[in-house]
């Protein structure tokens, strides 16, 4: 078996009376898509600079390939390829400049930086822009370029944290198809974190993160499951006395109040469940929808991911 | 090691290319007191050693070329600290010394190329060989690495360019003047002589007037040793306040530089 892109063991990290981070426990196997989910303050960022060799744990350890973070950071650094959430792009510098700074970052020689800066351009589609200033760019090509700029050494691990923040859907399926062709044709595993659930989806494996603790971990089939094949979302004063009824009679798998509203996930017969809703006192709106990563975590916090 | 600083190098000086009114900036600042300053107190000041003051005050003010060009430079570490550059710079194989050692040498290149160019107008002020125009070349150039690492120093610990900005001309300017570059420093009252005697602005002038053959203060032994040891410890300094793990341990809140939620 390969040595895991990430092992992190009991990882937390304190500010002073602050506890960003509890204690993280992840593996992440090679080529894996593993995804970390929280509202702001939930702790990713803080485990992402953990992992990226740029905070001292206070507690636990984490290899990268293993490579320990704090006594070998030098050979951590090399396999990783990190995204932050402000664009780390140089406005006063052309695209290709830009690469050519990030190659010599990654300690690319100079002999190999045309090439690696040509394919990087190819790769993402950058090429006419090349020669364009970087605060030229829309925001999208601006956070295309900083992907271009992360990957650009062929790291074997990519840490992106909210890296599709801002950008309209285009360059979302384009970062995203990137970033699957880096884990097919690399075999690259990828680490990150995101405010749109939906993206989380595809991953192999969530964390979900609150208040700086792992409040679920699984595939997403795995956190789906409680709630079975659909969720009926109900609002109205009569909403909770509604969810109580249908889960007496066995029809309700779960029920979670949230915001006003109660999701009820249904174990069969939804149409019977909905039509119930119809005709049922007190309630203002009923939806029959497919369960999504935002029920499971609203579940296990009584929060949203998306603040 | 070597790859990362020359890419540090190379991007802040194609940074400056694009901005170019940061080299005319600086580059007008020693003409200005050039102009004003030597030009008016030319015709009063009595030097005890009878050079005309335009000519005492030349060598300060190609260190005062120096020391703004390389010290205001290190506003570039800033920036990119508030910008969120800097993590990723702090994150590449080579480390923080790389990053220093980039910097150093950017922040020298553009130290010596205002002084450059004010030298461009030493034949109208001094009478001076090509040979010791040489010598100038590299008091200049050690004028200027030493400016380029206080000024990282100073960087190192902050955290926005409006205070940079502030803090570092606070420091400049007293260092300028109690140096002997405008007037001998031992004619100042004993504290402040004493100060002269270890402020390594003091020493950087005294390398250009020995360059230029006019007569010092101090011992060149004391020169060299002042800026040696002002560049060691400065550059030991910034390397410990820039490490971050050195820097964040202990933060009662996660930093701003560092995003962290």
């Amino acid at each position: 078996m390969s040595t895991p892109a990430i092992e992190a063991t009991g990882l937390g990290r304190d500010y002073g009376e602050v506890r960003a981070l509890e204690a993280l426990d992840l593996v992440v196997p090679s080529g894996a898509l593993v995804g970390l989910l929280g509202p702001n303050g939930a702790g990713k960022t803080t485990a992402m600079l953990l992992l990226a060799t740029l905070l001292a744990p206070s507690r636990g350890h984490a290899r990268i390939f293993g490579h320990d973070v704090v006594r070998d950071r030098r050979s951590a650094r090399r396999r990783l390829g990190l995204v932050f959430q402000e664009p780390t792009v140089d406005p006063f510098l052309t695209v290709r400049e830009n690469l050519e700074f990030a190659a010599g970052m990654a300690g690319v020689s100079r002999r190999d930086t045309r090439a690696v800066v040509d394919g990087a351009l190819e790769r993402m589609g950058l090429g006419p822009r090349a020669s364009q200033l970087a605060r030229e760019l829309s925001g999208g090509w601006r956070r295309l370029a900083d992907i271009a700029r992360a990957t650009l050494h062929g790291p074997a691990l990519l840490i992106l944290d909210e890296p599709t923040v801002g950008l309209d859907p285009e360059h979302r399926e384009r970062l995203w198809s990137f970033l699957d062709s880096e884990r097919r044709a690399r075999g690259a595993a990828v680490l990150f974190s995101t405010h749109y659930l939906d993206e989380a989806e595809p991953a192999d494996r969530v964390l979900m993160l609150a208040k700086g603790r792992v409040v679920a971990d699984g595939t997403p089939r795995d956190l789906l499951a409680p709630f079975g094949d659909a969720v009926l979302e109900v609002e109205g004063p009569g909403a909770a006395s509604f969810a109580s009824a249908l889960q007496g009679d066995g029809h309700a798998k779960i029920v979670v109040p949230s915001e006003g509203a109660v999701r009820i996930g249904l174990d069969g017969r939804k149409e019977h469940a909905l039509e119930r809703a119809a005709g049922a006192a007190g309630l203002t709106r009923s939806v029959l929808r497919a369960p999504t990563l935002e029920d499971a975590y609203f579940a296990r916090t009584g929060a949203r991911v998306a603040t | 090691m070597a790859t990362t600083a020359l890419a540090i190098t190379t991007r802040d000086l194609r940074r400056v290319r694009r901005q170019p009114s940061r080299l005319l900036g600086g580059v007008a600042r020693p003409f200005v007191w050039l102009l004003l300053v030597a030009t008016g107190y030319n015709s009063i000041a009595q030097l005890p050693s009878g050079i005309p003051y335009r000519e005492f005050v030349y060598p300060g003010v190609l260190v005062m070329a120096c020391l703004f060009g390389g010290a205001l430079t290190a506003v570039s570490t800033v920036y990119d600290r508030e910008f969120g550059m800097l993590r990723l710079m702090l994150a590449s194989p080579a480390g923080s010394g790389a990053v220093l050692l980039g910097r150093t040498l950017s922040a020298t290149v553009m130290g010596v190329t205002q002084a450059l160019v004010v030298l461009g107008a030493a034949p109208f002020i001094v009478d001076v060989s090509p040979t010791r125009l040489l010598l100038v070349f590299g008091a200049l150039v050690i004028a200027s690495a030493v400016s380029a690492v206080l000024g990282l120093m100073v960087a190192s610990r902050l955290r926005s360019v409006e205070n940079f900005a502030g803090i570092i001309n606070v420091l400049l300017f007293p260092l300028l003047f109690l140096s002997g570059a405008l007037y001998p420093a031992a004619r100042l009252p004993r504290p402040l002589a004493l100060f002269a005697s270890v402020n390594p602005v003091t020493h950087m002038v005294e390398l250009v007037r020995r360059a230029l053959g006019q007569s010092t203060e101090f011992p060149l032994a004391m020169n060299v040793a002042v800026l040696a040891g002002t560049a060691v410890t400065a550059f030991a300094l910034a390397a410990v306040f820039f490490d971050p793990e050195a820097r964040l341990i202990g933060r009662t809140r996660p930093a701003r530089a560092t995003g962290a939620s």
